[in-house]
């Protein structure tokens, strides 16, 4: 039960990683510390605002405010070389991480129950928050399959995935398409942090190990494909609740990854990864 | 099926709904030039890139000597004799044009354990043939030129120089004259004349005086299937493939 | 060609007067320039994989780290001499990268970067979970064996047999290097960069060949691992993170990708750059972050790259 709630929670992360590559062609180093800017600046909103709802909308905003520069000024230049670009992401992965380290500090911190009921579910007191989580997760999911789905943005968005250069020649402005992919992508991340902050120790380097996962679900998904991490986000989180009921976290973490290892000999491009990008 | 170089027998290529080559069989025999022509689009360098290996065929077999290619990499039958052009010059931007050929003369001509530590530009035997291959297609003088430096019309004439490096018995040349001006367009058509003389060679082109210059025998394409197939005289003859292209083809 | 010639050049001049400063240096400078030459091993088999045949691998802190243990490993628990323990760091790295690439080199450029980081990062959480074998953060120590049991002076604990030891290496590794990338073997992996469908296309079984740089680089990631080890008598599971892997990079986008001695520069800057910014500022890394970008900036194949107006590509 815990498996499938993160699951949702990492099928977001997974799912901003994968519009990023599938847009963009970029491999973003620094998304999981995306997701600890999320938990970080709920942290802090949550007590200032009183009010948890209100931080789920502002976050977002905040890191639209700070991922849009990022895109410009720091990714957009090296459009096309990709190795390059990734390396930039991973020194704005180290720039977040310390820049949290300075203002946050080291120490790993828990944030208060946003929702302080519990459910009796067969007979075992569950907390609350985690249905809310839950339901979130399948909103916001949701929501992003009918805007991917069912807009013309959207369709511009996936247009993109498929062909940039075609995507320019019928007249689409790729550069918005490019930051709003990127904006996407960071909030979808942020957004999980903010989510998973109550139920984990909020820690400047928590992105590590959910990036970390999240890079497993997009390998094993497929890189570009949608459905794909969606599918293998809730089957791995669920695998690896599973299996930490007997391993310690390490340990699942290295099952996880002998899974991933096998699919990749199977199929080089993960379950439903799309041909040569 | 002895005495044919190259015989492709019922290929098809789909790529999910799109049937880009439907059915295609030729022969190429020894020392001959073949041409493949037909409007664009119409399969000619899918056709490559499926005898070359690129593609696995979804249908049908490919015989080089006798022996059956199909789904092999394209490795492997470029060390087993045929080798190809790109439409778009496709060379190692950053070495110089000697380099450039020299790659494709070790790579048949190699000798065991110089892999790691001989110094490359000694070895006797892959310097000569590249140094003579230079100097075939006339680019000597340009040898320590790097490819990404040379003319557009100088760069086609490595693309050629390159797929001769691996000692073909079969070339196929994709387009070799496309956006060249007529002085050097004819040079490359030279050089191909010069060429039927010694190796089979399988010709996409466009402009069909060139095609009738060096062909002997031509394959016709169109939506991916063959429409007709023979001589230049029957070709011309043909009213359909009249059809297709306007105007008429008319014999030298 | 001219390019070439001045990167030797730099190399040569290098290694004359890094000959000179073992006896010159006082022994702080001395121990700094140490990790100097050692990290430049590293860093040259890494410019094999991304410089040679544009492998972008963020797993080789494996190859580094299981170099360094496989050596402290063999020196404290199976009491090998100190020559023998770097011959096992060798052949640990060897099968790692021989494993690793097996697994990793035919897939497309992304999930290729992707893969390697994901391998690398999931064995530095076995190498902190595993204390019993690893020590963890804390990591090991080990007393070194000289290097001859016979003559017992000369033992890395003289910081003048530790430096021209680790400098010897650095020559070795240099030669070894040069003489591979000016062999047949160098210009194929050139031909996989430039044009990987091409060489494919000219007989060469690319992903082979990639394997190849891809085993050399992770062996000399080893040697440079264990050379660390034994220079410090000491290893740790920190030696598995993510920041070994990224340095490379960082070495090799200063000092020029497929230079392979242009890398020095990258490994000569950063060292001093780590020395200075982290004695008087606790966040380093965040420097380190920004630096990473306004090199990216500058150039993208390296300041040597730059220099000799190979910059824009």
């Amino acid at each position: 039960m815990n498996g499938l709630i993160w699951g949702l929670i990492i099928a977001l992360i997974a799912l901003g990683l994968s519009l990023i590559f599938g847009v963009m062609g970029i491999v973003n180093m620094a998304h999981g510390d995306l997701y600890m800017v999320g938990a970080v600046l709920a942290f802090y909103l949550f007590p200032l605002l009183g009010n948890f709802w209100l931080a789920l909308l502002v976050v977002p905003l905040i890191i639209a405010v700070i991922a849009a520069p990022i895109e410009r000024f720091v990714l957009r230049p090296y459009e096309g070389h990709h190795a390059v670009t990734m390396i930039a992401t991973v020194g704005i992965s180290f720039i977040l991480q310390q820049a949290a380290l300075a203002t946050y500090g080291g120490i790993p911190k828990k944030m208060p129950d946003p929702w302080e009921v519990s459910f009796n579910l067969f007979g075992v007191s569950y907390p609350g928050y985690r249905f809310l989580i839950a339901g979130i997760s399948i909103v916001i999911l949701a929501a992003i399959w009918i805007f991917l789905y069912r807009t013309s943005y959207g369709v511009l968005i996936r247009a993109s995935i498929q062909d940039q250069d075609m995507a320019a020649a019928m007249g689409i402005d790729v550069n918005k398409v490019l930051v709003g992919t990127f904006v996407l992508g960071s909030v979808l991340a942020a957004i999980g942090g903010v989510l998973a902050a109550p139920i984990t120790q909020v820690f400047y380097l928590m992105g590590n190990d959910v990036a970390l996962l999240a890079f497993i679900v997009v390998i094993i998904g497929g890189l570009g494909s949608l459905g794909g991490t969606l599918v293998a986000a809730l089957s791995l989180c669920s695998l690896e609740g599973v299996l930490s009921a007997v391993l310690n976290p390490t340990q699942s973490k290295a099952a996880i990854f002998v899974v991933m290892i096998i699919i990749l000999m199977i199929r080089p491009r993960g379950l439903f990864g799309e041909p040569e990008h | 099926m002895t005495g044919n170089l190259l015989e492709v027998v019922g290929v098809s290529m789909h790529f999910g709904g799109l049937t880009a080559v439907d059915e295609v069989s030729y022969k190429i025999g020894a020392g001959e030039v073949r041409g493949i022509i037909g409007p664009n689009g119409a399969g000619k360098t899918t056709l490559f890139n499926v005898i070359t290996g690129e593609f696995k065929p979804s249908s049908g077999k490919i015989y080089l000597k006798g022996e059956d290619i199909t789904g092999l990499a394209p490795d492997r039958i470029c060390q087993k004799g045929m080798s190809r052009t790109f439409q778009l010059t496709y060379v190692f931007p950053e070495m110089t044009v000697y380099q450039c050929v020299w790659v494709g003369v070790y790579s048949k001509a190699r000798r065991a354990g110089t892999l790691f530590f001989s110094r490359a530009d000694h070895l006797k035997e892959a310097a000569d043939k590249t140094m003579e291959l230079c100097r075939l297609v006339g680019l000597e003088d340009k040898r320590d030129e790097l490819a990404s430096n040379l003319s557009y019309g100088d760069q086609k004439v490595l693309e050629i120089a390159m797929a001769l490096s691996t000692d073909p018995a079969l070339l196929l040349l994709d387009e070799p004259t496309q956006g060249v001006g007529p002085k050097e367009a004819d040079s490359i058509v030279q050089l191909i004349e010069l060429l039927s003389q010694r190796m089979s060679i399988l010709l996409i082109e466009h402009n069909i005086d060139i095609i009738l210059r060096v062909c002997h025998n031509l394959t016709v394409l169109s939506f991916g299937r063959v429409i007709a197939d023979g001589s230049c005289e029957e070709i011309g003859r043909n009213e359909e493939v009249q059809r297709i292209y306007l105007g008429e083809i008319t014999c030298s | 060609m001219e390019r070439k010639g001045m990167v030797t050049r730099f190399a040569l001049v290098s290694l004359v007067v890094l000959a000179i400063l073992g006896v010159v240096l006082p022994s702080g400078a001395r121990s700094l320039v140490v990790q100097i030459m050692i990290f430049s091993i590293f860093a040259m088999g890494y410019d094999i994989c991304l410089g040679y045949t544009n492998q972008c691998s963020l797993g080789h802190s494996m190859f580094f780290g299981a170099g360094a243990y496989g050596a402290i490993l063999s020196v404290m628990s199976f009491k090998l001499g100190l020559i023998p323990a770097l011959g096992v760091a060798l052949l640990v790295g060897f099968l790692f990268s021989f494993l690793l690439g097996l697994i990793c080199v035919r897939l497309s450029e992304a999930y290729f970067v992707i893969v390697t980081a994901i391998i690398s990062a999931v064995f530095h959480l076995l190498a902190m979970d595993m204390t019993w074998l690893t020590g963890g953060d804390d990591g090991l120590s080990a007393t070194i064996p000289p290097i001859s049991q016979r003559i017992s002076q000369l033992s890395l604990y003289n910081p003048y047999v530790n430096y021209y030891f680790v400098f010897f290496f650095l020559l070795m590794s240099y030669l070894v290097l040069t003489r591979m990338i000016g062999a047949p073997l160098g210009r194929i992996f050139i031909s996989i960069r430039e044009n990987p469908r091409r060489a494919h296309f000219l007989g060469y079984n690319v992903t082979r060949y990639k394997l190849v740089a891809f085993v050399l680089s992770g062996i000399f990631g080893a040697l440079s691992g264990a050379l660390y080890a034994m220079t410090l008598r000491y290893a740790s599971a920190d030696y598995f993170s993510f920041y070994w892997s990224v340095l490379p990079i960082v070495w090799c986008l200063i000092g020029g990708t497929g230079t392979l001695a242009g890398c020095w520069l990258g490994v000569a800057l950063m060292s001093l750059f780590q020395y200075y910014v982290s004695a008087w500022f606790t966040h380093y890394l965040l420097l380190f972050g920004i630096l990473i970008l306004i090199i990216l900036k500058v150039s993208r194949r390296g300041m040597l790259g730059y220099l000799t107006g190979r910059g824009t590509r």
